[in-house]
């Protein structure tokens, strides 16, 4: 079975966008989350970013993300309601505990927590939004150049890992295929299967790899056909997407927005000692752009021709 | 029918076992008024004054931020600022703020801090290039010697150290205080010293007071002259700013390690050790470090401070 996460290629704005444009885009969305705990702001970038895996095709790897996300969320809010002993407004008190001290659960801590949840959720679909929509082929074509060496492991990583995939749902299918009288099969023994399988997967690959001459050293030809550079000869260039000023565009204006609406006091949010939740004209007019940004990925409809 | 009688009884024990440890629901039950005190610079400019009602959930913390704009670091644990006032460099001296209860310094932090109600919680930003343990003060008068520290109890001992009358003022004003004396210095009582700096500097905790405010926390010395001593006033930096006259008397306080405070009503002549045991007043007192007293007037100390 597929991750919902995978790279899928489809015909929309945002795969077609360069790697560098699509993460100047999802980037800054996921810098507003880290730079804000504004539940608004917090709340619109959300949005923003669950619509733009929307409009990409990628709504399966937004409702994959909520659901992780949420599940990480939960503990938070939970350990940080046990943790923090802040706040004025004691909900329980639950005695003594070790190594925790006294131990009080307060409204604002769980509002602290709760706030630290809803940005692992949001960076959370960030990335998945990415993941789904961003061919991973191309975002190591593209860090070729800079480091060779990570590019090649990161390639092998992202080709080895889906095969391994496979590899655990075959065994889990013939294992399934003995029939309901078979003993059920451990997940020890299936992890040794999957390790010796990918063990003897990575020798391969790696006397292909020492046979095409990658252990080696570039040649003074090559590196002369390179241009004067080492590393591998470049690839001819590809044609620019016509989205790709689009995503730049709204990726600095989300930033540029999100870094000046700061001083403004748009990121009016303060757990303790009691909650304090500003809505001030700058912080309803972010959280308004930030949703509106969620609409970059829009596919432009064709001009129709007039007979 | 049995497991589900099971589970009623292991919640009923549960429930039971949450309640004796102290546990509830809400900030639980009013504890009774605890007195908030801020200050700068040793206690000479007030900030703020208040009587709140505290409840068994609350710490020092919890109720500081409930009455000042406070600012905290290390999740929420150490106060970096209060109404405005932050740790800081001025004039090339560090300033912080420390919190005493009823006149003790706290081992631990305010967060932790539990209330009992009756505290006076005095929290002081200052200098604290001399030293940054202030170990007791004088400020909270009678406070120390009628509610304990640390949240316990402790018998309070008065020992006449040579201090004449000096020493029935002081037990008096103890007494005044709603203070039981023992009689005798029973293992863990507060102690009073009372007495002329030549016969109180045998005692090792107030002998302290001779290796600077590093050592006692005390922002004043005792200097050989004539055959006898002389009070000195430190300033905040923990230099000698002045000398006293002869008939000067000395409150102050101090503990050594983390043993009991130890107060000292002390003076070079029995006639400044009497002039000191007539300090110990509330209003004389309050909300100083330590207080001079020299031809019937007091002086603060650390002397210059604010």
């Amino acid at each position: 079975m597929r991750s919902p996460f995978a790279y899928m290629p489809r015909f929309g704005p945002l795969q077609a966008a360069s790697p560098a444009a699509a993460v100047a885009y999802l980037g800054a969305l996921a810098a507003v989350a880290f730079l804000y705990s504004s539940p608004l702001v917090l709340l619109a970038t959300g949005v923003a970013l669950a619509l733009a895996g929307r409009l990409a095709g990628a709504w399966g790897a937004v409702r994959a993300a909520i659901r992780i996300g949420l599940a990480i969320a939960l503990p938070i809010v939970l350990v940080n309601a046990l943790v923090v002993n802040r706040g004025e407004t004691v909900l329980a008190r639950l005695g003594e505990w070790p190594l925790f001290g006294q131990v009080d659960v307060t409204a604002e801590a769980l509002a602290d927590g709760a706030v630290f949840g809803l940005r692992a959720v949001v960076v959370m679909i960030a990335f998945a939004v990415y993941s789904a929509c961003v061919d991973p082929d191309r975002v190591l074509r593209a860090l070729r150049p800079l480091a060779g060496r990570s590019a090649l492991t990161a390639t092998l990583v992202s080709r080895l890992v889906p095969v391994a995939a496979a590899d655990a749902a075959r065994l889990r299918d013939a294992a399934r295929l003995r029939g309901p009288g078979a003993a059920e099969v451990g997940r020890a023994p299936l992890a040794r299967r999957l390790l010796a399988g990918s063990l003897d997967r990575a020798v391969d690959v790696a006397a292909t790899l020492e046979l095409r001459g990658y252990s080696l050293e570039p040649s003074p030809m090559t590196r002369a056909q390179a241009g004067g550079r080492s590393g591998p000869r470049p690839s001819p260039p590809k044609r620019r997407s016509r989205y790709e000023r689009r995503f730049y565009l709204v990726g600095a204006l989300v930033l540029a927005a999100a870094i000046a609406a700061k001083p403004l006091g748009a990121d009016g949010f303060d757990a303790y000692p009691t909650v304090q939740l500003g809505f001030a004209p700058a912080t309803v007019a972010l959280a308004a752009l930030i949703v509106l940004s969620g609409l970059a990925p829009l596919r432009r409809q064709p001009r129709r021709r007039r007979v | 029918m049995i497991r589900s009688r099971g589970t009623a009884v292991a919640t009923a024990l549960l429930l039971a076992a949450l309640a004796t440890a102290g546990c509830g629901l809400g900030p639980g039950a009013d504890v009774g008024s605890v007195e908030l005190t801020a200050t700068r610079e040793f206690g000479s400019v007030p900030m703020l004054e208040r009587s709140l009602e505290a409840s068994e959930s609350d710490t020092v913390m919890r109720l500081l931020e409930g009455a000042a704009d406070v600012s905290t670091r290390y999740g929420g644990g150490y106060v970096q600022s209060i109404d405005g006032f932050e740790e800081a460099q001025r004039g090339g001296h560090p300033y912080d703020w420390f919190f005493y209860v009823d006149g003790v310094e706290s081992p631990i932090g305010a967060a932790e801090y539990r209330l009992r109600g009756g505290e006076r919680i005095w929290w002081d930003y200052r200098d604290w290039s001399a030293t940054n343990r202030v170990p007791a003060v004088v400020g909270s008068w009678p406070a120390p010697f009628v509610r304990g520290y640390e949240g316990e109890r402790h018998p309070v001992a008065v020992e006449c150290e040579g201090g004449g009358a000096a020493c029935g003022v002081a037990r008096e004003a103890l007494e005044a205080a709603g203070v039981s004396v023992s009689a005798g210095s029973p293992a863990g009582a507060i102690r009073l010293l009372v007495g002329p700096w030549a016969r109180l500097r045998s005692d090792p905790a107030a002998a302290q007071v001779e290796a600077g405010p590093a050592t006692s926390g005390v922002f004043a010395d005792f200097e050989r002259r004539d055959g006898g001593y002389e009070l000195l006033g430190l300033d905040s930096g923990g230099e000698v700013a002045r000398g006293f006259g002869p008939g000067a008397g000395l409150v102050a306080a101090t503990r050594r390690y983390e043993g009991p405070p130890v107060w000292l009503v002390t003076g070079a002549t029995p006639a400044a050790v009497r002039a000191a045991a007539d300090l110990l007043d509330a209003e004389k007192l309050r909300d100083h470090y330590a207080v001079a007293s020299e031809d019937g007037k007091e002086t603060p100390l650390p002397l210059g401070a604010g």
